[in-house]
């Protein structure tokens, strides 16, 4: 009888335990979960949120699969949502709530010692897209190209395709990598390697960044850069509680600046 | 029984199995054990037997699923702009060559320009790499005098490891090439116009295309989101049917809210098919215009290289008119509404060669490119493999010292227990930057495909595969050496044979069956390894090009496994895509079973001749 009522008055402790300290799970985007929100997760919970958080990262798709699913609270997505997936939502009763969060810039990175710095928006869709197959082609020291793309579930994946490529297939030689990171190594080991990272990532060792007809990723100007795109936080419904704290917490002034240094541009600082 | 109360109490085990004292269901002790034992064995089968019931429930919709699909992309009229769109993409093949003949042509003016630049390049490039050899050809160029040697050597120096900007005699040079270049090009305006009437003249066709591409991207849109619902609603409707009075109600008025129309196909198609005659008259000015540019062009006068290309150029272009040609009969005999075959579904996965997921235009579930590659890499690492573990095994089994076998033995077996997760690591880290280095070697640049570009490939995947195929076959080449009766040996002997002669002569083809069914064990584990050929293979969805001969094995590939562990995070539960994983699941799950029974038969069969 004794033992009984310690286990019970156990599992009761933990069970208000759990509840005050709730779990906030995000799912989604590798660009924003790699670096941006687990930074802000960390800020947040050091300004008093009494939130534990379970965060991944595996493309922009996930975002979606996991909300429709009722396993994520937050779905971080890099793209806008598809047709197909705000439908596949509304058929399971799951109503979608669009925040813009920031804006993200894609950049074009080749290796170090190349001696290419500038492309056209058409040598760039052509380079993706297969058409290009030579260094020379573009100016450079004879050699094939390889090109290096994100894997299918990425948002970054979709919007390259959309913005660069003018909604083109990748070129069927192009290597898939699993996130920025993979991309960098890759074209910073190959020197006939080209790829896109987001921004944050353009200062990976051994890669420099293409100017495209000239222009610079510029965090001043971001949307002066031809492949500039805001980046979102999709919720179920209008945000509540622990989610609406968080997501205010994002889009204050002390997350606009963890924003910054994460090499975002917050939507305050736009022109 | 009365004679039990005088048996004095003895042991528990004793007890238990004493006959004829109690029945559980009918069954004495040793029956409840040998059933249990039983019972045990037969759980192995029934999980093989869900697992295939798993599989196949989930992968069964697909072909309906995916032809449902393939009857949308004709109907929307997807298959009618990819009938003018597929022979266009050739037409960039040329486009490309001719480019490079181009810049060869322009080789010789701007060489010294283009020289120098990259000298300076390379040169920072070895001195990044470390490697004296590159600084030495620097510094015996030609190319710079020694006040413009001195002063690159001092801005490199200069430089931080982590800065990304040139130093400016680098980016000076760069400058005067894009110069130099502007200039040589005014030399070659005959293969530039050429190349640009080539480029232009796909414009107006492709402004077509895109109009009926953007209606047909809508039609399917609509017709996937009915689809969706349309689905939702009958199962709303289904619960609705069985359930009672608010709930029923409930159910009813929700399936109402998602009923949505069918989208009028007949009606939408029209605007496809209006511009049917504009497409197709567009097809033919495109294919004179581009007739017109490339049979004036002269190969006289250029160097050897570019004229190969622009005889390429000219010697694919009769195919290319013809595959227009083809196009513009194909536009016209197509139908909306004709039905797509169940067989094309079939076909399209089993024989198509394109893998193409998440497109903002047609998904495509062809295998072909994933199973070249899961083959390919299977083969270099049971190449590798196969002589090492059969002759390790020779070795341990009949030549060694009882101290020899004490270490081989447990360190071959060892490496079965480093997680292949870790092997990826060293793959990415170590063996992909040892395999690019080798290959840069001069002495060893005979070997095809050498030296190599990407180091993540088959290659490399298939060397890891190989090291972990290991233990498995080389255990049981042991172990069928070991089943070698003893008298063959000892008979081999008595008629004077050396040891050399029994090995090979006698106990190796006695216990071939077995060396032949642990080879097929190995494929089997090397199939279906899924983290090495994720994190090494280098993630291409293509078909290698066997072009380059022995070179292929140097190309990056993707697999079965690695496309499931990929993609299945991503995808909707029940969705087509999500299907044709489970599908390449089956298809590996069916790879496996047969392998798997090809080593049974073999080892059966030659056991009988054996005797």
């Amino acid at each position: 009888m004794k033992h009984a009522l310690t286990t019970l008055l156990c599992s009761l402790l933990a069970a208000t335990g759990l509840q005050a300290q709730s779990t906030l799970r995000i799912r989604g985007s590798d660009t924003l979960g790699a670096k941006l929100i687990p930074s802000l997760a960390e800020s947040f919970k050091k300004t008093g949120g009494k939130v534990s958080f379970d965060i991944a990262a595996e493309g922009s798709s996930t975002a979606f699969t996991n909300l429709a699913a009722g396993t994520a609270e937050i779905g971080m997505s890099s793209r806008k949502v598809k047709a197909d997936e705000r439908t596949l939502c509304r058929s399971k009763s799951i109503d979608l709530n669009e925040i813009e969060l920031a804006w993200d810039m894609i950049t074009v990175v080749v290796n170090k010692n190349n001696p290419v710095a500038d492309l056209s928006k058409k040598q760039i869709m052509q380079i993706f897209a297969g058409d290009i197959t030579d260094w020379s082609e573009v100016g450079g020291t004879p050699g094939p190209i390889s090109v290096y793309t994100r894997n299918t579930s990425s948002g970054t994946y979709r919007d390259f395709m959309t913005m660069a490529m003018k909604g083109r297939e990748y070129a069927k030689n192009s290597q898939k990598m699993a996130g920025n990171e993979q991309i960098a190594a890759e074209v910073g080991s190959n020197p006939n390697g080209i790829g896109y990272v987001g921004y944050a990532y353009a200062g990976a060792r051994g890669i420099k960044v293409v100017t495209i007809g000239g222009d610079a990723p510029n965090p001043n100007a971001v949307k002066d850069y031809p492949l500039a795109r805001p980046v979102f936080l999709y919720t179920n419904g209008q945000p509540a509680g622990n989610t609406k704290a968080f997501i205010d917490f994002c889009l204050s002034p002390a997350g606009a600046a963890i924003m910054t240094k994460a090499g975002f541009t917050p939507l305050g600082a736009l022109k | 029984m009365p004679s039990d109360s005088t048996t004095p109490p003895g042991s528990l085990g004793s007890k238990i199995l004493r006959r004829g004292r109690r029945t559980v269901l009918g069954m004495d002790p040793q029956g409840l054990i040998k059933n249990f034992f039983g019972a045990n064995s037969s759980i192995a089968i029934i999980v093989l037997v869900l697992i295939m019931v798993f599989l196949l429930r989930e992968g069964a919709g697909f072909l309906s699923t995916y032809h449902h699909e393939l009857e949308i992309y004709r109907k929307a009229g997807l298959e009618f702009c990819d009938i003018a769109d597929t022979p266009l993409k050739q037409q960039q093949s040329m486009a490309s060559a001719l480019r490079r003949a181009l810049s060869m042509e322009l080789e010789p003016l701007v060489k010294n320009a283009r020289e120098r630049r990259d000298a300076a390049f390379l040169y920072k490039r070895a001195l990044d790499e470390k490697s004296a050899e590159g600084a030495a050809v620097f510094e015996n160029s030609l190319l710079f005098t020694p006040g413009e040697k001195n002063q690159i050597k001092s801005e490199i120096a200069a430089l931080t490891p982590e800065s990304i900007d040139l130093p400016p005699t680098l980016q000076k040079l760069a400058a005067e090439f894009t110069e130099k270049d502007r200039e040589a090009k005014k030399t070659f305006r005959a293969i530039i116009e050429a190349e640009e009437i080539f480029e232009e003249a796909t414009e107006p066709v492709a402004e077509i295309l895109d109009e009926l591409k953007t209606h047909a991207t809508e039609t399917k849109e609509a017709a996937n989101e009915f689809h969706t619902l349309e689905v939702g609603r009958q199962q709303l409707l289904g619960a609705a049917a069985s359930a009672h009075g608010a709930e029923k109600d409930e159910f009813l008025k929700e399936a109402e809210l998602s009923r949505v129309d069918a989208p009028d196909y007949a009606a939408r198609i029209e605007t496809i098919l209006e511009q049917r005659d504009d497409l197709s008259k567009a097809l033919g000015e495109y294919a004179a215009a581009v007739e017109e540019a490339v049979k004036p062009l002269q190969s006289d006068g250029l160097s050897p290289e570019a004229a190969k290309l622009i005889a390429s150029v000219q010697k694919a272009l009769p195919t290319h008119l013809n595959h227009i040609q083809n196009a513009a009969r194909n536009l016209k005999a197509w139908k909306w509404d004709e039905p797509v075959s169940f067989w094309r579904a079939v076909s399209s996965f089993a024989f198509g060669t394109g893998w193409i997921t998440n497109s903002s235009w047609q998904d495509f579930y062809g295998v072909v490119p994933l199973l070249t590659g899961s083959l390919l890499i299977s083969f270099v690492a049971l190449l590798i493999a196969t002589p090492i573990s059969v002759t390790a095994a020779i070795y341990t089994n009949q030549f060694a010292t009882d101290r020899e076998k004490e270490l081989i033995k447990p360190v071959i077996e060892f490496i079965q227990a480093i997680p292949s997760v870790v092997l990826g690591f060293i793959g990415i880290a170590v063996v992909g930057d040892l395999i690019k280095g080798v290959s840069q070697w001069e002495f060893l640049s005979w070997i095809p495909g050498f030296p190599i570009q990407e180091r993540l490939n088959i290659f490399n995947a298939g060397c890891l595969l190989a090291f972990m195929a290991v233990p498995t076959m080389f255990s049981l080449s042991e172990d069928a050496l070991n089943n070698v009766p003893r008298s063959y040996a000892e008979a081999s002997d008595a008629l004077g044979a050396t040891k050399l002669q029994t090995v090979f002569r006698v106990i190796v083809p006695a216990a071939i069956s077995g060396i032949l069914s642990a080879i097929l064990l190995g494929l089997g584990r090397v199939i279906g390894e899924t983290m090495v050929v994720l994190l090494v293979a280098g993630n291409r969805i293509a078909i290698p090009d066997f072009g380059d001969g022995l070179g292929v094995i140097f190309q990056p590939a993707h697999t079965l496994t690695g496309i499931i562990a990929q993609e299945l995070g991503e995808v909707s539960r029940g969705s087509s895509h999500w299907q044709a994983l489970f599908m390449v699941g089956i298809l590996l799950f069916v790879i496996s079973l047969s392998v798997n029974w090809c080593a049974r038969t073999i080892a059966k069969r030659f056991e009988h001749s054996k005797a």
